[in-house]
């Protein structure tokens, strides 16, 4: 079973994969309408808002829950490191 | 590269470290917890664990971080087939149940522990909300409920829960919180969401 780089959710089946590709190695949910993976602001951003809006969180205190969240998943280490800011495909 | 002897009895005491503290943690809870007590636990010496962890800080977020992905894992596998919102609340108490004693720790000391830990409950409560919010909006529709955020329903249904698990003792001295009032605790929710809805 393969976890999203981004998010890290599991992905156990056609559904949680972008347009049902289940070769790409991240979820439906951090994909855009065309199958690309995000960018990290737009993850960040995401993310940000899914926790204010699903569990009420101060928006100051969400944004750096997302950061440090965010920082522990393959697709954005090498962000945390500030060499990379560009979405990948 | 295949890995050496020693790097594979490396690998397999880190295991029993984390398996054991977890277990410690569980009976005795996570800040009463003394380095010696899981040394002793797990038939090691103390140096041992400073081996693999550099303090006991670096072990509380290790086992936290580990166990709360198993849990959040277990709630979002039982959570994928819930077609309504009941379903979906019994497979959140499904997934605590597996760990009752551990998860009951984490609600009573979260607040107090290092900071990666706290970021591991946040994760937990991100796999349920995400189910939640799925099954809700599939369930009642975008409109704005019976004029209560979807947060809030969130957090009235997690203080619920967590209210019973931090006073256990008091609920269920014999320590089966979740098993003893899951029925009660789900209809009683739902009838009050429900009841809340017809008088909109």
């Amino acid at each position: 079973m393969k976890t999203c780089i981004a998010c890290g959710m599991p992905m156990t089946k056609p559904a949680d994969y972008p347009l049902g590709d289940e070769s790409k190695d991240y979820c439906i949910y951090c994909a855009r309408p065309d199958g690309s993976m995000q960018s990290y602001p737009e993850k960040l951003e995401g993310t940000t808002d899914f926790l204010i809006r699903t569990q009420g969180l101060d928006r100051q205190a969400a944004h750096a829950a997302a950061i440090r969240t965010l920082a522990k998943l393959p697709a954005w280490q090498k962000i945390q490191k500030g060499s990379d800011t560009k979405s990948s495909d | 590269m295949r890995k050496t002897v020693r790097e594979l009895q490396k690998e397999q005491t880190k295991e029993l470290l984390l398996q054991t503290a977890y277990e410690v943690f569980s009976k005795k809870g996570i800040m009463n917890t003394r380095v010696s007590d899981i040394a002793q636990a797990a038939g090691v010496s103390h140096g041992t664990i400073f081996v693999h962890f550099s303090s006991l800080e670096a072990m509380i977020e290790e086992v936290v971080a580990l166990y709360g992905q198993k849990i959040a894992m277990r709630t979002h596998a039982l959570a994928q087939s819930s077609g309504s919102l009941s379903d979906l609340l019994r497979a959140h108490l499904c997934g605590i149940m597996e760990f009752e004693p551990f998860y009951t720790h984490l609600v009573i000391e979260n607040r107090l522990l290092p900071p990666g830990a706290r970021d591991s409950w946040i994760s937990i409560q991100s796999a349920v909300s995400f189910h939640f919010s799925l099954v809700y909006e599939r369930e009642f529709g975008h409109n704005d409920r019976p004029g209560i955020p979807l947060h809030m329903l969130f957090n009235m249904w997690m203080g619920l829960v967590h209210y019973y698990l931090q006073n256990g003792d008091l609920f269920a001295p014999e320590g089966n919180v979740i098993g003893r009032y899951q029925d009660i605790l789900i209809d009683s929710y739902l009838k009050l969401l429900k009841g809340g809805m017809t008088e909109k």
